[in-house]
């Protein structure tokens, strides 16, 4: 626009720009005089343009550094002679006093000095920033070119370190009184803790201290750490608290219980939390946070716990509130909650021995009862056992109950955290796989077994469910599983023959829930007894079929209902006739002759469809159902009658009544007899007899003399006067049903079951040392209960016996000559 | 990934369709006028001189000429870097992708050219009108300092505006604000949406506006609220901006159209307001001077600048005259002069005269220093009931060069201006500015002597000189730009035999030396590196060309190595032929002058050697009649220009010795 081709000539620069001097002090005393009033807030009448102009010729001048040094002489001789003598003024003896004592002064009384210094020093400090912003804004050109060439920090932060040194780190007229700076890190701390006790203070005020105490920086580096406030305030608020807090601590401990204790330690908290934001800084938030937690919770938590009203208290008192504190306190302090974890753990195993003993002394108390009452009665057995049913029953309820305690504990109180649930599991399976306490896997199993046979009659599905799970889970405490097997094989195997069993339905789910928990293995054989049972239903109806084929309409005709069992996989020795082996061969009951023609009529039809099996007969186990005519005998209205009843008994019932069909009416049988006549094993004899002469709803036989008892010279005789009241009756045998075992019977089964674990650990050694060839003695026992883990925990004895064994049966070799024992697995 | 030659030719094809039916505009549009070919003539021959004037005289920098030759091509074919340099500062394009802008580079003669145009690449450089538009959009939200002076109300919404530019930009706003300067607030039409408003207020203030307004009847009614406040508005351009952005180079194109219209809107109305209405009147009757906030050009704030008086120096602290005459009633019509007009004449010789410009705060933000100003708490910030003088040490042709520049972005001035103006923007903080100024200062500045011509290694130098270079070497330190020092030493090194004697030379030399804080003994010296480097420069070429480089090599290291005994020994050489020459000649006609006293005082301290060295001389005297710069006889021009080139680092050596600075 302006230039053209012409000849332009370049100008030197304008006088005042450069050229002449110009007059330093006189321009120094205009600066001087106006930072002056900006100083007393007259600013409004100062022109920027002509101060700024002044320090831009000062600086272009290269007077920089002279002006830099004289704004500072100004601004420290500004501070040292206004500023700090207002604020020594504030400095009233009592805010002095309260440094060396405390005491002398009333709280009040210090407050207010305490706010009225902290006001003054807050009005100072920011009259110094806006004045020193004006500063700034005036001596931009010196910032910008002077500082920034000589590296000289800028005038805005010179002046802030002044104020700090001018102010903050002056000393007060008087003698040996601490610097302004610690006087205000003592009114704050002294203010905090009237606030810790309860009075209102001015947060605010506090604040924009702290604001000031975080602007300032201790050196000339500006970094996070070198703050004022930390460097100075924060160490000392962090100390004054961990006292305050320990003290508070011990206090609490003494005087309070410890559901107050948390409450009160988590108020705490939050308060501090709240202080650092609205009082202090929120970078000290985690600082004061880990010193409340550390006084507070972490040196405290073990006494804590361990008070009289610590978690024992409320887990017995179900404060699930409070021990929701207590977890979330401890989890402040400790990723793994140990403490929290020991306690309930230890309260667990406490709780859980509590009803196991409860268990073992109510089974005792009445076999002491029984024992000492009536020595090998019967009836009286009978009773305890039962009575010890319910005890196993009770048990089962109560380790549920317990159960549903902790895990509602858990839930509510420990947000469902994984580790603590670990450690419960723990706790339970330690105290039902106790040592004093054997009998877990028996009631557990008798709990199911109960509940199939009547505990889920009418109940809705979810129930059964419920029932199901119930039994799952106590099932997974169980470590040894193998005795489990045996027992609920046991039990399911009554169910199944004598047709307890609910529903069928519910057998076989909660087979299913087994497989999933427990694996295939497991529950291979209970599949199996289902098998035979179905297999059994289509044998009876295809032997109908078959004999209706073979067109024998014999009206009395007898229905034939079987079951065939695989031998091996049902606990037929469990069964009642087991006591009585003790002759050493099986007694082989002898029939009526028509029953003998059936049993052979359905052996023939069996070896048809299945050739080369051997069928072997249990009578003890079988029912049948026989039609009785009894002779007119007087009723009460005088009329004679025919009566006819429907007798339901067990197969040796069946047989021995039978015997007296032939018998005259107004003969006898011996007891030898009848023995001699049947075969029938002796015990098995006495209660079939005890239930058909004794019992007196079903006394069908009379028997001489009359007593409770049978013994072996008893006669027997056809009660022809029997009256009963249904058509239908059932003779019940009894011990038919499933109950505790007997002492003596238990040891049977642990010594079953531990053969059946020595083959089991034969055969798990064996697999390991095909495929190892060689190992040292400690491997092989490890890997050997790693491998039975799932199955049962086998002794470390049992195992070296097997070892033993197998080397004695050449399975195995000692190496020679190893440095540790080593076995060699022989091809 | 490389395009096949069809693709290129093809793609070709497609944009030169596209230009001729007028859906792109031509990036490099033909042009065959006479500035247009001097100006190719220049980058061609590398003149920067010629360059800067035609840049400002205001030729198309991306126009191509009939052999499809733009500048920068070839200036980049051509190898002059400052050139280039110069002209990617001015806004010419190389933008990769384009056929145009790869051809630059693939046409540049060197890395140090082809990395320079490469980080001028478009995707990274901004548009040199970008910060005026930036500062413009961002008046719109800025709330401190206040510098709104109306408020435009919709039915849902108000904006805080500002009249100055309302008007600048839009005819209807200028013709209802001329009718009523006073007014400060304003109703839009309840039935055009708020959004419609926003977007063409937004569009006012400079803002990038985008097609983005939801869909379908939503988008429908705010197009149509866009198209009738356009139309209300006068504002014929908003549509057509709004419509299409797909295409980058388009949106592109449009956006630098826009943004030019608007500056030249803001231009024409700055010219026809601000500077039509700036006031000349005697200093001392300043005080009289009262302006109403209510003027019919919105102007906020008087900035004031005095007249230079020579020598006279504006007394300060002089007590400031009440105002002697008060205006009765707000003054709303320019111009307000009569007042000074009516005053008695000057008293004394030569008044003080003082100009005041009529302006925008909202402008003046541009620059640091009055952002602080009018945020701070100092008087200017106050409210007054009359416009406040602000006064600002320049001159008023400076000032209307600042002015310009803030409110336009456009910065052309004359050498005369430029120091001041350097001096001004570094008061102000505008950084911009001080750039220009630099780049006026290091174009225009070497007189009549272009780089090219400067490369005559003679060092002929012009006789009448433009500028005085001391003075830019020191500005260039006030205000620390250092392209002014660089163009010093460079201006020195190519005229040293004028300046090396000079005793203010050694005084700059000393001046430099002290720049660095804590100087050690054996630091260089910033500005005699330079005029070593460029000294270097100036001989080395002649030789290389000459294929007598390796000839020479041996000198010319020893006198650029930076102290060591060999350059001593090198220079003794010199000096010893300078001795023989003065012994010889008498009529030599140097171009130095009142050297051989000076020289003396080393004849003597080397007089040692001479004896040494002695027997090299008389081949050199017997070869040829071509004197070197002492008056010897040289060889030839080469032999000629290898001595002149060692006499002159040897008169610095003397130089650096007799200030007692180690170099």
């Amino acid at each position: 626009m302006i230039a053209g081709r012409g000849r332009q000539k370049i100008r030197p620069p304008r006088r005042g720009v450069h050229g002449e001097e110009i007059d330093f002090e006189n321009t120094w005393a205009i600066i001087a005089s106006a930072f002056r009033e900006i100083h007393t807030k007259n600013a409004s009448k100062l022109s920027y343009e002509e101060l700024y102009r002044h320090a831009y010729r000062i600086v272009l001048k290269k007077k920089g550094e002279d002006l830099y040094r004289r704004v500072r002489d100004f601004e420290h001789e500004w501070l040292s002679n206004e500023v700090r003598g207002s604020i020594q003024a504030l400095l009233t003896a009592n805010l002095l006093a309260s440094t060396q004592i405390i005491g002398g002064t009333t709280a009040n009384e210090r407050r207010t000095a305490g706010e009225r210094f902290m006001k003054g020093l807050k009005q100072a400090w920011e009259d110094h920033q806006v004045c020193m912003a004006m500063l700034a804004d005036v001596l931009m050109y010196m910032d910008r070119v002077y500082c920034t060439d000589h590296r000289r920090p800028s005038i805005y932060s010179t002046s802030m370190v002044l104020f700090r040194d001018d102010i903050l780190s002056s000393v007060s007229s008087e003698e040996d009184s601490p610097p302004i700076l610690v006087l205000l890190n003592h009114v704050i701390l002294e203010q905090i803790r009237m606030e810790r006790d309860g009075d209102v203070i001015e947060k605010a005020l506090i604040k924009s201290c702290v604001y000031m105490l975080e602007a300032l920086y201790d050196g000339q580096i500006e970094t996070e750490g070198q703050r004022l406030y930390v460097t100075s305030f924060e160490e000392d608020f962090l100390n004054s608290s961990r006292d305050f807090y320990r003290a508070e601590a011990e206090l609490m401990l003494r005087d309070s219980d410890a559901g107050a204790y948390c409450r009160h330690t988590r108020r705490r908290i939050y308060e501090e939390q709240d202080r650092c934001r609205s009082t202090l800084s929120d970078t000290t938030t985690p600082k004061i946070e880990k010193v409340v937690e550390d006084e507070l919770i972490k040196n405290r938590i073990h006494e804590l716990i361990e008070m009289e009203s610590g978690v024992r208290f409320m887990i017995d008192n179900d404060r699930l509130e409070e021990l929701s504190l207590i977890y979330d306190l401890n989890a402040r302090v400790d990723n793994k909650k140990t403490e929290l974890m020991r306690a309930i753990q230890k309260r667990v195993v406490e709780m859980g021995t509590d009803v196991n003993n409860a268990a073992i002394a109510a089974s005792q108390v009445q076999s002491a009862l029984s024992e000492g009452a009536d020595k090998g009665k019967g009836a009286v057995q009978e009773k305890n056992l039962n009575q010890q049913t319910i005890a196993a029953l009770k048990w089962v309820e109560d380790v549920l109950q317990l159960k549903d305690k902790f895990d509602e504990i858990w839930r509510e109180s420990f947000g469902s955290d994984q580790p603590l649930q670990t450690a419960l599991t723990r706790s339970f399976a330690d105290f039902i796989n106790a040592s004093t306490f054997p009998r877990s896997s028996e009631y557990i199993s008798l709990f199911i077994d109960e509940n199939m046979k009547k505990g889920i009659k009418g109940k809705t599905e979810n129930e059964i469910d419920l029932v199901l799970e119930k039994a799952i889970v106590l099932l997974r405490y169980v470590q040894d599983k193998d005795l489990f097997e045996r027992y609920y094989k046991k039990h399911l195997c009554r169910r199944l023959l004598m047709q307890k069993s609910i529903s069928n339905d519910v057998e076989k789910q909660m087979i299913s829930r087994m497989k999933i928990e427990l694996g295939n293995n497991f529950t291979m054989k209970l599949e199996a007894m289902f098998k035979d049972m179905t297999i059994s239903e289509e044998l009876t109806s295809g032997y109908k079929a078959h004999v209706a084929q073979l067109g024998d309409p014999d009206p009395k005709r007898i229905e034939l209902g079987i079951n065939v069992l695989t031998s091996m996989t049902w606990p037929l020795e469990s069964m009642g006739s087991s006591g009585d082996n003790e002759e050493g061969k099986k007694l082989k009951c002898v029939f009526p002759p028509a029953i003998e023609r059936i049993k052979k009529g359905f052996e023939k039809y069996y070896g048809e469809k299945h050739s080369g099996r051997t069928l072997t007969w249990l009578a003890a186990m079988g029912s049948a159902d026989i039609k009785a005519v009894f002779p007119k005998v007087p009723q009460k209205d005088g009329s004679l009658k025919e009566r006819r009843h429907e007798l339901n008994v067990s197969t040796y019932g069946m047989v021995i009544l039978l015997l007296f069909n032939d018998l005259p009416a107004d003969q006898f049988l011996t007891f030898e007899e009848i023995q001699a006549r049947t075969n029938i094993p002796k015990s098995d004899l006495i209660r079939n007899l005890q239930s058909l002469a004794v019992a007196s709803k079903t006394r069908i036989l009379m028997k001489d003399p009359m007593s409770k008892d049978i013994s072996e010279t008893d006669r027997f005789s056809f009660n022809e006067g029997f009256q009963g009241k249904f058509h239908r009756i059932k003779v019940g045998v009894v011990t038919s049903g499933n109950k505790v075992e007997s002492d003596r019977e238990r040891k049977e089964t642990e010594k079953k079951n531990d053969d059946s674990r020595a083959f089991c650990i034969e055969a798990a050694v064996v697999r390991i040392m095909k495929q190892r060839k060689e190992l040292s003695h400690q491997q092989l026992v490890a890997e050997t209960l790693n491998q039975l883990a799932p199955q049962f925990k086998p002794d470390v004895s049992m195992i070296k016996k097997r070892v033993e064994s197998l080397i004695e049966r050449e399975y195995l070799e000692r190496i020679e000559g190893a440095s540790v024992d080593s076995y060699r697995y022989l091809a | 990934m490389v395009l096949q030659k069809h693709e290129i030719e093809a793609a070709l094809h497609a944009e030169a369709q596209a230009i001729s039916a007028g859906r792109l505009k031509e990036d490099n549009p033909l042009d065959l006028s006479e500035d247009f070919r001097l100006f190719c003539e220049a980058c061609r021959r590398g003149d920067l001189k010629v360059c800067q004037e035609m840049i400002t005289v205001g030729v198309n920098i991306n126009a191509r000429d009939k052999f499809d030759y733009t500048p920068l091509i070839l200036a980049s074919l051509c190898g002059h870097f400052e050139v280039v340099q110069l002209l990617l500062e001015s806004g010419a394009l190389c933008e990769r992708d384009t056929f145009q802008g790869e051809r630059c580079l693939y046409n540049a003669l060197n890395d140090r050219i082809r990395n320079l145009l490469l980080s001028y690449d478009y995707a990274k450089s901004t548009d040199p009108l970008q910060p005026l538009a930036a500062h413009i959009t961002s008046l719109l939200t800025r709330d401190h300092p206040k510098t709104t002076d109306i408020t435009l109300g919709t039915a849902t919404e108000s904006f805080h505006l500002h009249k100055f530019l309302l008007s600048a930009r839009s005819p209807y706003f200028a013709k209802k604000f001329a009718t009523a300067p006073g007014i400060t607030s304003w109703k839009l039409s309840n039935n055009i949406p708020t959004q419609s408003c926003e977007v063409a207020l937004r569009y006012l203030y400079f803002s990038e506006v985008f097609a983005d307004f939801g869909d379908g009847e939503e988008e429908q009614a705010i197009l149509t609220g866009i198209d009738k406040i356009s139309r209300q508005l006068e504002i014929e351009y908003l549509l057509s901006s709004i419509v299409e952005a797909g295409d980058r180079r388009l949106t592109r194109q449009r956006r630098t159209e826009e943004i030019n219209r608007g500056r030249d809107q803001l231009g024409i109305w700055f010219e026809e307001n601000v500077l039509k209405n700036k006031i000349t009147v005697d200093t001392d009757k300043l005080n009289t001077l009262l302006w109403d906030h209510n003027n019919s050009i919105f102007a906020d704030v008087l900035l004031r600048a005095d007249e230079d008086l020579g020598d006279e120096e504006v007394d300060e602290s002089l007590p400031q005259q009440p105002p002697i005459q008060n205006t009765t009633g707000p003054l709303n019509a320019i111009p307000i002069g009569p007042i000074a007009k009516s005053r008695s004449p000057p008293r004394h010789r030569t008044l003080q005269k003082s100009t005041l410009y009529p302006v925008h705060r909202a402008m003046l933000l541009r620059s640091e220093y009055f952002l602080t100003m009018f945020s701070s708490a100092f008087r200017e910030a106050q409210e007054t009931p009359h416009l406040q003088i602000i006064k600002l040490d320049c001159t008023p042709a400076v000032l209307e060069v600042v002015l310009t520049f803030l409110y336009t972005e456009r910065a052309e001035f004359g050498l005369d201006l430029a120091i001041d103006v350097l001096f001004a923007a570094d008061l102000l903080f505008i950084e911009k500015l001080k750039q220009k100024a630099a780049v006026i200062i290091s174009t225009l500045g070497n007189g009549s002597i272009s780089t090219a011509e400067s490369e005559n290694p003679r060092g002929e130098t012009d006789a009448d000189d433009v500028l005085n270079v001391y003075e830019v070497v020191r500005a260039g330190w006030d205000t620390r730009v250092h392209r002014l020092e660089e163009f010093g030493a460079r201006y020195i090194a190519y005229r040293l035999e004028r300046y090396i004697d000079e005793e203010d030379f050694a005084e700059l030399v000393r001046e430099s030396a002290n720049r660095i804080v804590g100087r050690q003994e054996t630091d260089t010296v910033e500005l005699v590196d330079d005029i070593r480097y460029y000294l270097s420069e100036r001989f080395r070429l002649r030789f290389e060309d000459s294929g007598l480089d390796e000839m020479m090599n041996e000198d010319a290291d020893d006198g650029i190595g930076t102290g060591g005994e060999e350059s001593t020994v090198a220079s003794a050489r010199v000096f010893v032929e300078l001795e023989a020459s003065t012994a010889y000649e008498d009529e030599a006609v140097d171009v130095f002058d009142g050297s051989p006293k000076k020289l003396g005082v080393d004849e003597s301290d080397r007089r040692d050697d001479e004896e040494t060295c002695g027997l090299d001389i008389e081949p050199q005297l017997l070869s040829g009649a071509v004197r070197t710069l002492d008056g010897e006889l040289a060889g030839d021009e080469f032999a000629q220009d290898a001595i002149n080139y060692q006499i002159l680092l040897g008169k610095i050596d003397r130089l650096l010795d007799r200030l007692k600075l180690d170099a």
